[in-house]
C-alpha cells in the first residue's frame, strides 16, 4: 500500500490527482480521464519504476484515442480444430526468430501475422544497426540481451545467408571536456560487456571520417556497431522456420484466447480456433492486448515514432561509419544520426516522438527538417536533395523502458515478449533463444521434448546478381536467362530474382513484398520504371488477374480496370507509313 | 543471339529520340556505331507517348510519339546500325584508348570498347518524398510517366477519381488521357502562380475538358493505409509555404505527380564528369562532350527539354562529333583547354552548352530558360563587357526553352566569358 501512496502523491505532485490508482496483481493501474496525451504519458512514467511489475494505463485521453488493431477482414477455417505445440504470436523479427530457435526442437509450430507479409511493422521500420551494448543502464534486459545478440549475430548472419557489416560507430563528442568522459565511458563498456572501446582524438576522427562536422571535439569509438537489412533478416528467420516445418499463417490475426484454469488452451483467429500448448506473445505495438486477450495485461504500449531518411547511394562513399551524438544522460530515443546500410544507401535518422495511434506511419514536414537540419548534417556533404525517400516506424515502448521477457506468472503457458524497442533488433537471437529455452521448459514439465535431426539452420541465400563478379554473373544467365533481364534499373535488379523471391516458402505476392526481398523499387525513382513490369511478373507468376495485384495488404490493388480488353495485337498491321511495304510494318515488332 | 561480333568505335547508350538521332548522325558521318537500349523495344519514351504535337521542327509535321520515333527508327534501319535492344549497362569504364562497358543481356555479360560513348539515357521523374509530400504511402500515389505507360502501354486504368500534382506537360496529357479512359480528374494543383507545361498543353488538356487548374496550390499530405482515400490541398503564398487555414481535404484515390524531371546520369557520374547543378546534366562543350574526353551527352540526359525536336537535334551535334573524335581524335580544338564558358545573367535559368571550346568554328546552338515569365523581354548575350548579340522576345517562359544561333564570328578574340541575360 506503500507504493500506491507512493504513486499517488507523485501524480499529485504533478497535477495528475484526478487519476486513479489502483494495485492489479502485482501491478499498477491507472484510470479517469486527461485532456492531452502528454498527461497520459506523464502519468505512465510517474507509475512506472515504483516496484510494479508494471504499469496498466486505462486513462483516457478527451484528445483522442490509439486507433483500433487492423486486423485481416476475411474469415476461413484454415486453422480450425488444429493443435500446436507452440503458438507464436506476431510475425516481426523476433516472432520470426523464436519460431525458427524452436523448430530445432521436434514440436509442431504456428506463427501467426496478421498481415499480408513478415515485418510490416517496426520491423521493417528502422535501420538496421546493431547496437554495442553501450546505452542501456547495466542491469537492465535492454543490457543484457543487447550484448549477447551482438555477439551472436555473425553466427546467425552467416547461417541465414544475410549481409552484416560491421563498421563500427562514433560517439561525438559536442563538448571539449567530453574527453574527460573516457574513464566513464570504459567502466560503462565493461559493465554491459562492450568491447574495444577507443577514444578518438578530433584530428584522429577528421582522418578516419573526414567529412565529418567540425563541430565535434572528437569521439568515442566502438567497433562492434554492425548493419543488417532488418526485413531481409526477418523473412530470413520465416522462411528458414518453414523450411524447418514451422506453419507460418498470414493475414491471421489472433481475437481471443479460451482459457481453462490458468492455462491458455485455444487461439482464435480470423481463420478457426486451435489448439496451443505454448502461447508466445510477440505482438509487438499490439503485445498489450494480446496480453489483456491471454488474461496477464500489466504493461502498456505505446508508440514512439521514427522517422529516418533514405540517402541515394551516392552519398555512401561520404561516409565511413555509423555516426551519432555521444548522448551525455540516459534517453529514450538511441540518439539518431547518419548510418550505413548492407544496401549501400546512407540512412539520417531516426527522430523520436510520442504517437497516440500506433500504426500511423505518416511523416510530417517537422521530423523531416529535423533530420536534415539536425542529423545529416553530423556529415557536411550530406544534402536533403540526396534524399530518395524516408519513412516512419514506431516503437513499441513500455513505461518502464525495458524489455519483458518472461513467462507470465497467471497464465502458466504464456511467455511476453514486449517492450522490444531499440536495441530490439540487436537482441533478437540472444531473446530467441532465452524465450525458445522457456518454452521447451514449461512443455518439458509434462512431456518428452527432443532436437529435431532435420534441422537446419542453414538457408541458402538467394542469388544476388548485383554482389556476383561479372564470371559468375554470366554463368547464372547462361543457365537462366531471366537473371539476364534487368526489371529495376536504379537497384539493378533482375526478372530471375523477383521470380525466384516469389517461391519462398512463405509465398508472399506484393509489390512492397517483392520490394523487401530483393530491393525492386527502392532505388532513387522508387518504382517509377519497375512497377508497371512488377504489375505484369506478379500476375503471371501467381496467375492472377492484374485487378488483384496488390501493392501491399488487401485494398492496395493497383489497377481499378483494364482499358483495352483482350486484344491480340500479333499480326496487327501498321498501315499507311510511307517508305515500307505493309508486311514489314508489324506494329508488335515495333511498337 | 544478338550481335556483338561487330566494331564498333561509337555506343550509343539509349535509343530514344536523342539516341536514335546520334546514332544516326555518327553513322552518316562514317563511324561504326552500335545503339543499346535496355527495353525490349527502341524509342524510349515516345513509345507511350501517343498523343501528337511531335515533329514540327524535325519533320514539319504533327506525329504521335510513335510515329516520331518509326522515322528515326527507319533511318537508323535504313543506315543497318545495331540495335541491342534488353541490354543493360552495368557499368563503364575509362580507359587509355576509349571506354570499356561491360553489358548484360540474356545471352551473358559482356563488353564492348568503343572510343566514343554517347550517352543518351533520358531523365526520371520526382516522386512525392523527393518534392517532400508528407504523411502515409498508400497504393495510388503515381508519377505521370508512369500512370502513361500503364495506360497507353499496358491498358490498365490505375485511376478512378485523382488529382493531378503539377502541372508539367505530362501532367497536363495525362489529364486529358485520364478524362478519354473514364476516370475523373478533379483537379490539377500547381504550386507555383503560373503553369509548368506548355500553353497549348493548358488550352488543350485542361481548358478543353473543363478540368479546373488550381494555381498557388499544392498538396501538403497524402492519406490513407492501404490505397489512397484523399489529399489535403492548401493555397501557398510566394515562397511556396502552406497557408494554414486553406487546408482542405480531398477524397480521391489516386495522387499523380508531375512534379519535375531529374536528368539521368548517375552511371556516367561515377566517372567524375563534372556537372552543371543548374540543369542537373554534365557540362558540355558545343559538341556535347563533357569534361571526359570521348564521352558525349545529349537529350534529356543533358538538361531535361520541352521539344522532342530539340532532343535529336542535339543527338545530331552528340552523333556528328563523337563520330569525328572516334576517327580522328580531338582535332577540334581543346588540346591547350582554351575555351569560353557561357553563364546565365540576369532572368536566366541557364545555358546550354555551357562551354564554347577555342577555335569556335562554326555556329552553335544555344538552348535557354529564363527564371520566369517575362513579357516583351530582351535577350543580350554579352562576350566580357560587349554585347555580341540582342534579341526581343515577346514573352519568355520558364516551360518553354528558347534557342539561339551564335556565329563564331561574332566573338571578339580573347573572350573568357559570354554571359546571356535580360535587360532590365
Amino acid at each position: 500500500m506503500k507504493r500506491l501512496a507512493g504513486v499517488n502523491k507523485a501524480l499529485h505532485r504533478n497535477r495528475l490527482g484526478e487519476i486513479g490508482v489502483e494495485e492489479r496483481k502485482n501491478a499498477v493501474r491507472l484510470t479517469g480521464k486527461v485532456d492531452s496525451r502528454e498527461q497520459y504519458l506523464k502519468a505512465g512514467y510517474i507509475a512506472a519504476g515504483r516496484g510494479y511489475r508494471g504499469v496498466i494505463n486505462d486513462i483516457e485521453v478527451n484528445a483522442g484515442g490509439e486507433g483500433e488493431m487492423n486486423l485481416p477482414s476475411f474469415q476461413d477455417n484454415a486453422l480450425e480444430g488444429k493443435h500446436f505445440n507452440v503458438a507464436v504470436v506476431g510475425g516481426g523479427v523476433i516472432g520470426a526468430a523464436i519460431a525458427r530457435e524452436l523448430t530445432r526442437w521436434n514440436l509442431d509450430i504456428v506463427l501467426l501475422e496478421k498481415e499480408e507479409d513478415l515485418a510490416r511493422h517496426a520491423s521493417s521500420r528502422n535501420n538496421g544497426v546493431i547496437h554495442p551494448a553501450f546505452a542501456p543502464s547495466p542491469g537492465t534486459n535492454k543490457a543484457y540481451y543487447n550484448c549477447f545478440g551482438n555477439r551472436l549475430f555473425n553466427r546467425e548472419a552467416a547461417e541465414l545467408g544475410i549481409k552484416i557489416e560491421w563498421p563500427g560507430s562514433m560517439g561525438l563528442f559536442t563538448r571539449r571536456w567530453m574527453r574527460l568522459l573516457m574513464p566513464f565511458i570504459r567502466h560503462r563498456a565493461r559493465q554491459n560487456g562492450v568491447r574495444g572501446v577507443e577514444y578518438i582524438s578530433p584530428e584522429k576522427l577528421k582522418n578516419l571520417e573526414p567529412h565529418v562536422n567540425r563541430r565535434f571535439w572528437g569521439a568515442v569509438f566502438f567497433p562492434e556497431t554492425g548493419n543488417v537489412s532488418p526485413y531481409k533478416l526477418t523473412i530470413a528467420y520465416g522462411e528458414n522456420a518453414a523450411a524447418n516445418g514451422a506453419r507460418v499463417f498470414l493475414q491471421t490475426g489472433v481475437e481471443g484466447f479460451t482459457r481453462e484454469q490458468g492455462r491458455i488452451t485455444g487461439v482464435q483467429t480470423n481463420r478457426g480456433t486451435f489448439g496451443a500448448d505454448v502461447v508466445i506473445n510477440a505482438a509487438g505495438l499490439w503485445a498489450d492486448r494480446v496480453a489483456e486477450m491471454a488474461g496477464d495485461r500489466y504493461y502498456t504500449i505505446h508508440a514512439r515514432r521514427g522517422t529516418i531518411a533514405v540517402l541515394d547511394k551516392k552519398a555512401g562513399p561520404l561516409v565511413n561509419y555509423n555516426l551519432g551524438v555521444l548522448p551525455l544522460a540516459d534517453t529514450n530515443t538511441k540518439g539518431g544520426g547518419v548510418t550505413l546500410s548492407v544496401d549501400g544507401n546512407v540512412l539520417a535518422g531516426p527522430t523520436a516522438e510520442e504517437v497516440p495511434r500506433r500504426e500511423d506511419y505518416s511523416t510530417s514536414r517537422l521530423d523531416i527538417d529535423f533530420l536534415f537540419q539536425q542529423q545529416m548534417t553530423l556529415n557536411e556533404l550530406l544534402r536533403p536533395d540526396h534524399a530518395i525517400t524516408y519513412f516512419a516506424g514506431n516503437r513499441a515502448c513500455t513505461f518502464e523502458e525495458d524489455f519483458i521477457v518472461e513467462p507470465s506468472p497467471h497464465v502458466e503457458n504464456l511467455i511476453h515478449v514486449a517492450g522490444m524497442q531499440s536495441p530490439g533488433l540487436t537482441a533478437v537471437p540472444a531473446v530467441s533463444r532465452e524465450v525458445s529455452r522457456k518454452a521447451v521448459d514449461i512443455l518439458s514439465s509434462y512431456r518428452n521434448v527432443d532436437p529435431d535431426p532435420g534441422f537446419s539452420p542453414y538457408r541458402k541465400p538467394p542469388i544476388e546478381l548485383s554482389r556476383l563478379s561479372l564470371e559468375e554473373r554470366s554463368r547464372v544467365i547462361k543457365e537462366n536467362p531471366s537473371y539476364g533481364r534487368i526489371v529495376c534499373r536504379c537497384e539493378v535488379v533482375s526478372e530471375g530474382e523477383i521470380i525466384h523471391s516469389l517461391q519462398s516458402p512463405l509465398g508472399v505476392f506484393t509489390l512492397d513484398g517483392i520490394k523487401r526481398r530483393v530491393r525492386a523499387g527502392m532505388g532513387r525513382c522508387q518504382g517509377g520504371f519497375c512497377t508497371p513490369r512488377l504489375v505484369d511478373i506478379l500476375a503471371r507468376e501467381a496467375g492472377a488477374d492484374v485487378r488483384q495485384v496488390r501493392k501491399s495488404g488487401p485494398g492496395s490493388e493497383l489497377v481499378l480496370k483494364k482499358t483495352k480488353g483482350e486484344v491480340d495485337y500479333t499480326g496487327f498491321k501498321l498501315k499507311g507509313v510511307p517508305g515500307k511495304k505493309e508486311e514489314e510494318n508489324s506494329a508488335a515488332d515495333r511498337f | 543471339m544478338q550481335r556483338t561480333d561487330f566494331k564498333v568505335d561509337t555506343v550509343v547508350i539509349g535509343s530514344g529520340p536523342a539516341g536514335m538521332a546520334a546514332a544516326v548522325a555518327a553513322a552518316e558521318e562514317g563511324a561504326g556505331v552500335c545503339v543499346i537500349e535496355r527495353e525490349e523495344r527502341p524509342g524510349g519514351i515516345l513509345k507511350q507517348c501517343i498523343h501528337d504535337g511531335f515533329g514540327l521542327l524535325q519533320f514539319q509535321e504533327k506525329l504521335t510519339g510513335p510515329e516520331y520515333s518509326y522515322r528515326y527508327l527507319q533511318m537508323v534501319e535504313n543506315l543497318q546500325i545495331p540495335v541491342l535492344t534488353k541490354t543493360f549497362l552495368i557499368e563503364i569504364q575509362h580507359e587509355e584508348n576509349g571506354f570499356r562497358l561491360i553489358l548484360q543481356n540474356e545471352s551473358g555479360v559482356f563488353s564492348l570498347n568503343p572510343r566514343a560513348v554517347i550517352y543518351a539515357a533520358g531523365c526520371r521523374e520526382k516522386t512525392s518524398r523527393q518534392v517532400f509530400l508528407q504523411g502515409t504511402r498508400p497504393a495510388g500515389v503515381i508519377t505521370a510517366g508512369t500512370l502513361q505507360y500503364m495506360i497507353n502501354i499496358q491498358g490498365y486504368l490505375p485511376a478512378g477519381k485523382c488529382v493531378i500534382l503539377g502541372s508539367g506537360d505530362i501532367g497536363l496529357i495525362m489529364a486529358r488521357r485520364l478524362t478519354l479512359e473514364g476516370a475523373e480528374v478533379e483537379g490539377v494543383y500547381e504550386i507555383k502562380s503560373e503553369p509548368s507545361g506548355l500553353t497549348r498543353n493548358v488550352a488543350q488538356c485542361l481548358e478543353d475538358y473543363r478540368i479546373p487548374l488550381h494555381l498557388s496550390h499544392t498538396v501538403t499530405e497524402i492519406h490513407g493505409t492501404e490505397r489512397l482515400t484523399g489529399v489535403t490541398v492548401a493555397r501557398v503564398d510566394e515562397n511556396f509555404k502552406p497557408l494554414s487555414g486553406t487546408e482542405k481535404f480531398v477524397p480521391v484515390d489516386t495522387l499523380v505527380l508531375s512534379v519535375g524531371l531529374i536528368p539521368e546520369n548517375d552511371i556516367i557520374e561515377s566517372l567524375g564528369v563534372e556537372l552543371d547543378s543548374r540543369t542537373s546534366g554534365p557540362v558540355v562543350d558545343q559538341y556535347n562532350m563533357t569534361s571526359l574526353e570521348g564521352l558525349f551527352v545529349c537529350g534529356n540526359a543533358l538538361h531535361v527539354n520541352d521539344l522532342v525536336d530539340y532532343v535529336s537535334e542535339s543527338g545530331e551535334t552528340a552523333g556528328r562529333a563523337a563520330a569525328e573524335y572516334a576517327a580522328r581524335g580531338l582535332n577540334h580544338g581543346d588540346s591547350n583547354g582554351k575555351r569560353v564558358n557561357l553563364t546565365p545573367g540576369n532572368g536566366i535559368m541557364y545555358v546550354v552548352p555551357q562551354q564554347w571550346k577555342i577555335p569556335m568554328e562554326e555556329e552553335t546552338v544555344f538552348y535557354f530558360r529564363s527564371r520566369e515569365t517575362v513579357f516583351r523581354a530582351e535577350l543580350e548575350v554579352a562576350a566580357g563587357n560587349q554585347v555580341i548579340c540582342r534579341e526581343k522576345y515577346p514573352v519568355l517562359r520558364p516551360p518553354e526553352m528558347e534557342r539561339l544561333v551564335i556565329e563564331p564570328y561574332l566573338i571578339p578574340p580573347g573572350t573568357k566569358e559570354i554571359q546571356f541575360r535580360l535587360r532590365c
